[in-house]
Formats: C-alpha cells, sequence, structure tokens
C-alpha cells in the first residue's frame, strides 16, 4: 500500500464525515488561526513604531529642558563639539495664537535652527521647509502643521497667504504631513532668530537634538553628552537636573522588549491551543479506531501488516491536523489583511508563518495521533473480527 | 507433502479466562489437500471458529503443529503470519465485511495494494476478477448500493484475487436469503471446479452439502470426517 493511497483515503473519510471532521479540526483551525492574526498585527504594530521612530531621523539624542533655564545656546554649542557628534539642531517651543481669515487658533511654536531640516528630516506634504540659509533666518516665514492647517481652514492656495502669529505676520511657505509623528497637534514652525525676536528674547533653549555618526555612536555620545552637561551644570543628584536626555534607541529597546514578551504571550496561546486541538484530535482518532475495530481485522485478515495499520491511522491524524492549520492559516491570512487595512499597515504574507503554522499542524497530528494509530496496530487480528 | 495446503497435527488451543483455562480445540489433526472442497461443521462453541482462526493464520496453536501450504506457523512473527495470511489465504466472511468507502474495484484490489502491487496493474487485476463474476458493470458501486449477494461476490472476487492456495469462507451464507445463498455456494463450487481449494466453515448442514468432505466438530474434537463418494478424496 502506497503512502499516496493511504494519503487518498485518509482525505475520502475525512470527506465522508465533513461535520465530524471539522469539529475536531477546530481546535486547530482557531489555534492557528489566531495566532497567525496576532502575529500579523504584532508585525504590522512594530512595522507603524518603526517607520515612526525612523521619520524622526537617524541615531538621534535628543536633550529637553525640564526648566525654563534648563538648556541654553552654550550648552548646545558645547555639545556640538564632543566627539561623535555630527550635527545638533536647537529649538525654543512656545504657545500662541495663530490668525489666518476668520480663524482663530491655539497653536504650539516652535522655533527651529537651520539644522533641524537635515537632522529632524521632516516631511512637507506641500511648499517647502523654513529656508536654512544663514542670510534668512531673520524671515518671517512659517510652516504649519496638518492638524493646524485644518484647523485654520488652509486650502491649497494658502502656501504663500500671511497668517498672524499673536499679531506678528508670517508667510506660510510650507504644511507639514503630519501623519509620521510630527505631533498631533496644531504646530507651527518658524525660524529660531524670528521666535527670539517675537517671544523668548533670552538664550534659553527648549530642546537640542543631537544626531551621532553613526548608530554605534549613540550611546557613546549619549554618556559624553550627560558627562558634559552633568560637569557644566555642577548636577550631583539626578532629581537636580535641568534637563532628560532622551536616546532614541533605548526607545527602540523598550519597544523591542514589549514585542518579545507579547512573541512569547503569542507562542504560549499558540501552544496551549495547539495541545487543547490536538487532544480533540487524539480523541476522536480514538473513537475512530474503536469504531472501525471490525475493518481493522479485515484488513489485518487481507494482508495488511501492523505497520500498514499505523500508517494509515497516523495519516489520517496528520492530514486532519494539516488540513485544520491550513484552514485556520488561511482565515489567519484574511484577518491579518482585515487588520492592515485597519491599522494601515502593509500586509504581506510571512513565509515563516506559514511554515511554522502548517509544520506545528503536522506535528501536532502525529504526536497526538501516535497512541491512536498504535492502539489500531496492536489489535488482534481474532479479537478484531470477532468485535461487535 | 506440497500438495497439503492444511496440515494440523495434535493440535491444541486454549484460551485463559481468569485463572480457568478453557478448552476450544482437544486435539484436532487433520489434512486437507490441494484442491479439495470441505465443509467444517459443527454448533456453536463446537470450536470450528478457533478452527478457522488457526488455519486462517490469524492464530497460533496452544500446542501441535500447524502447517499452512507448507509454513509452520508457530515458528512465525506477526508480518511473517501476516505475509503467508496475504500469499496462501483469501477469506470470505459471514458479514461480507466490504471495506467502508470504498467501491466494489477498491476493495478487490486492497489485498494486491497490500501485497505491493501498483495501484494500475492492482485495479486491472480486480476488474477482471469481478467480471469473471458478474460485476463488470458494479466496479465503482460502494457496499450501499450493492445488494447482499452482489456484496458477497465482491467479498469472493476479494478473497480470490491473490491467486490463494485456500479460500476461507466463514458462513457465506449466513447473512443472505436461501436464493442469493444458493448462487454464493454455486460460485464456491464452481471455483473449486477449477481447481481452488476451499474450506467452508458452517453450522448448516444444508450448506454443508454443498462441500464433496465433511468435518463434523464437536466439544474441540472431530467427531467425524466423511467424503461424498464420487469425490474419493481420502
Amino acid at each position: 500500500m502506497t503512502l499516496w493511497l493511504t494519503f487518498r483515503l485518509a482525505l475520502s473519510r475525512i470527506a465522508a464525515a465533513k461535520v465530524r471532521s471539522g469539529l475536531t479540526m477546530l481546535g486547530i483551525i482557531i489555534g492557528v488561526g489566531a495566532v497567525v492574526a496576532l502575529t500579523a498585527v504584532g508585525q504590522g504594530a512594530q512595522q507603524g513604531i518603526d517607520e515612526s521612530l525612523a521619520s524622526l531621523g537617524a541615531n538621534q539624542i535628543t536633550v529637553s529642558a525640564t526648566t525654563t533655564t534648563g538648556l541654553d545656546e552654550n550648552d548646545a554649542a558645547a555639545i556640538a563639539e564632543i566627539e561623535g557628534v555630527l550635527q545638533v539642531s536647537t529649538q525654543v517651543n512656545s504657545s500662541g495664537t495663530a490668525s489666518y481669515g476668520s480663524e482663530s487658533v491655539t497653536v504650539g511654536i516652535s522655533g527651529v535652527s537651520p539644522e533641524y531640516d537635515s537632522l529632524a528630516n521632516p516631511t512637507i506634504s506641500l511648499g517647502t521647509f523654513l529656508p536654512s540659509s544663514p542670510g534668512l533666518q531673520n524671515t518671517r516665514t512659517i510652516v504649519v502643521s496638518a492638524v493646524g492647517a485644518d484647523e485654520l481652514g488652509f486650502t491649497v492656495d494658502s502656501i504663500g497667504d500671511q497668517i498672524r502669529l499673536d499679531g506678528v505676520a508670517f508667510t506660510v511657505v510650507g504644511l507639514l504631513d503630519d501623519a509620521d509623528g510630527f505631533g498631533s497637534g496644531a504646530n507651527v514652525f518658524i525660524t529660531q532668530e524670528a521666535a527670539r525676536s517675537l517671544f523668548s528674547k533670552s538664550p534659553y533653549l527648549s530642546r537640542i537634538s543631537i544626531q551621532a555618526v553613526s548608530q554605534e555612536a549613540v550611546s557613546p555620545v549619549e554618556y559624553r553628552v550627560e558627562q558634559f552637561l552633568r560637569y557644566s551644570k555642577g548636577v550631583t543628584k539626578d532629581e537636580d537636573a535641568t534637563y532628560t536626555i532622551f536616546n532614541q534607541a533605548a526607545l527602540q529597546d523598550t519597544i523591542q522588549t514589549v514585542t518579545g514578551t507579547l512573541a512569547i504571550l503569542i507562542t504560549g496561546i499558540a501552544g496551549i491551543s495547539l495541545v487543547v486541538g490536538g487532544v480533540g484530535i487524539m480523541n476522536i482518532m480514538l473513537v475512530s479506531v474503536r469504531e472501525r475495530t471490525r475493518e481493522i481485522g479485515v484488513r489485518r485478515a487481507i494482508g495488511a501488516r501492523r505497520s500498514e495499520i499505523l500508517t494509515q491511522f497516523l495519516i489520517e491524524a496528520v492530514v486532519l491536523s494539516l488540513l485544520g492549520g491550513l484552514i485556520g492559516l488561511v482565515i489567519g491570512q484574511l484577518a491579518s489583511y482585515g487588520f492592515s487595512i485597519l491599522g494601515g499597515w502593509d500586509f504581506f504574507i510571512d513565509p515563516t508563518t506559514v511554515f511554522v503554522a502548517l509544520g506545528f499542524s503536522a506535528l501536532v497530528g502525529i504526536v497526538f495521533g501516535v497512541w491512536p494509530a498504535r492502539t489500531a496496530s496492536q489489535l488482534q487480528p481474532v479479537e478484531a473480527l470477532r468485535f461487535e | 507433502m506440497s500438495d497439503l495446503v492444511v496440515d494440523l497435527a495434535n493440535v491444541r488451543r486454549e484460551y485463559q479466562t481468569g485463572d480457568i483455562p478453557t478448552v476450544a480445540l482437544a486435539d484436532v489433526t487433520l489434512q486437507i489437500s490441494r484442491g479439495e472442497f470441505v465443509a467444517i461443521v459443527g454448533p456453536s462453541g463446537s470450536g470450528k471458529s478457533t478452527l478457522m482462526n488457526l488455519i486462517g493464520c490469524l492464530d497460533r496453536p496452544s500446542s501441535g503443529s500447524v502447517r499452512i501450504a507448507g509454513n509452520d506457523i508457530s515458528s512465525l512473527d506477526d508480518n511473517e503470519l501476516t505475509a503467508l495470511r496475504s500469499k496462501a489465504i483469501g477469506f470470505v466472511f459471514q458479514q461480507f465485511q466490504l471495506l467502508p468507502l470504498s467501491s466494489a474495484l477498491e476493495n478487490v484490489a486492497t489485498p494486491l495494494l497490500y501485497q505491493g502491487l501498483r495501484p494500475k496493474e492492482a485495479n486491472r487485476r480486480a476488474a477482471a476478477m469481478l467480471s469473471r463474476l458478474g460485476l463488470g458493470d458494479r466496479l465503482d458501486f460502494d457496499r450501499g448500493r450493492l445488494s447482499g449477494g452482489q456484496q458477497q461476490r465482491v467479498a469472493i472476487s476479494r478473497a480470490l484475487v491473490t491467486n490463494p492456495d485456500l479460500v476461507l469462507a466463514d458462513e457465506p451464507t449466513g447473512a443472505l436469503d436461501s436464493t442469493s445463498g444458493a448462487a454464493v455456494l454455486e460460485v464456491l463450487k464452481e471455483m473449486n471446479s477449477e481447481g481452488r481449494t476451499i474450506v467452508l466453515i458452517t453450522h448448516d448442514l444444508e450448506v454443508a452439502a454443498a462441500a464433496n468432505r465433511r468435518i463434523y466438530i464437536r466439544d474441540g474434537l472431530i467427531e467425524r470426517d466423511e467424503a461424498n463418494a464420487i469425490a474419493g478424496a481420502r
């Protein structure tokens, strides 16, 4: 008896008892389906986070002032000289009222240094970012975030129009695309010089953004910046610090830890559901062996060896389990597709997921099919033929 | 000796039921030659089923020797016993015992597939055998669409398709009406007339009359062994 024939026999038996086979496979279907869908959601979320972080600019460290006088221009100038630092941009933040036509909106105002454009890499949806040449830093130009543009009632023709920021006129040069993490509020960006002349005449800074020369340099640079700031500001205790240092890589590490925990959780759910599904298969296979005792006796009488009976029942269990895994995989992928539309991430079929889902389904079939199959193969032909 | 298909010498078979041994066969010596049509006759509990199991290589004796087609079955392991069954014995059961979810053709091809034949060749031989027994137009029918008589003819085809040394028929007419039963006996007679060895196990004297030789068994012993005058066996 060839394996192919045995396989076909198993398929026809499964097809002959559709409801029973379906119910038997349900555990595996739900288990595999849930895990495939959850994994896709996890990967999608990861992808979204990665993209958000990437859009913040590569290899970045941010130092934010925690008091109004926490950081100043001298700090920025000194940090720019630290080994491993590629470039530094600074910004001063405040808030004010922006007016355009009849609309008046409270906005966050960031006055950014010329390096901001290349360092933070903001995504412009319309127009340009602020001018970066040194001679144009005192111009009254403004870039508005998408939310801000929406609240102010901008149209596509609003580029080049003037808006008033606390009564001072600015020319709109560009609109930001907020989708990639540039704050969800109504924000405007103006040059730091303009901000200094209008809102904050002090030399203090709200934030210093540092770009390290490479990914490997991020941690050493962070360390040096911290040492420098502690020394220059005479900080001895953490709670005395007038600034916080935020390392993007550290955030990524944290996210990876969370993702890792999530993966363990998913694996746990997968394990439990596959075991439950496997027990279901074992149960029905044991029932099947009992119901088909006479058939086993006849097959033994007409020349089936023990090993052939074993193979027949084992293959039946594996086919049941594998079919369940396949259905679960399809359902899981359909669900992932749905989630990808809802979550706005890319849908893709991960070959690893397919391989692992089917591999584990087959394994479950083997592990939980062995005992029933062995029971069947150990039946004495005489007893089996006499079985009522 | 090659002419002896069945050669039993002082065969004893007992079963252990708890602590009490039950003697199913006490002391049976029996020889069946190639080409015979023998009926083993006895009431239930006589030991005829045990005898059938031994002749069919489904069981081993407690003592004595059982030689089937020249092989001493006491010395064979399970796989060798299976191989011997596959080669030497064709079974016909009372309840037909056609395999579920399988067509007539698949049923008859199955013993050949277990012998390791290619499906194509197995199907060709199975179809030829079914046609010989008048079921050439029923190849694709499963057991639900065949009458009792047809099912038993499929079962006989299945028993004959491997060209065994011996066809062992256990109450082959037991589940059939008298007309179908008579037809099945005719088929067996015809097969015997072509030179096949047939052993019929029955409690029914009328059925046993179809055979050329009748072995009466009671309480685990052969009570009487009679042959038709014309057949002249033994």
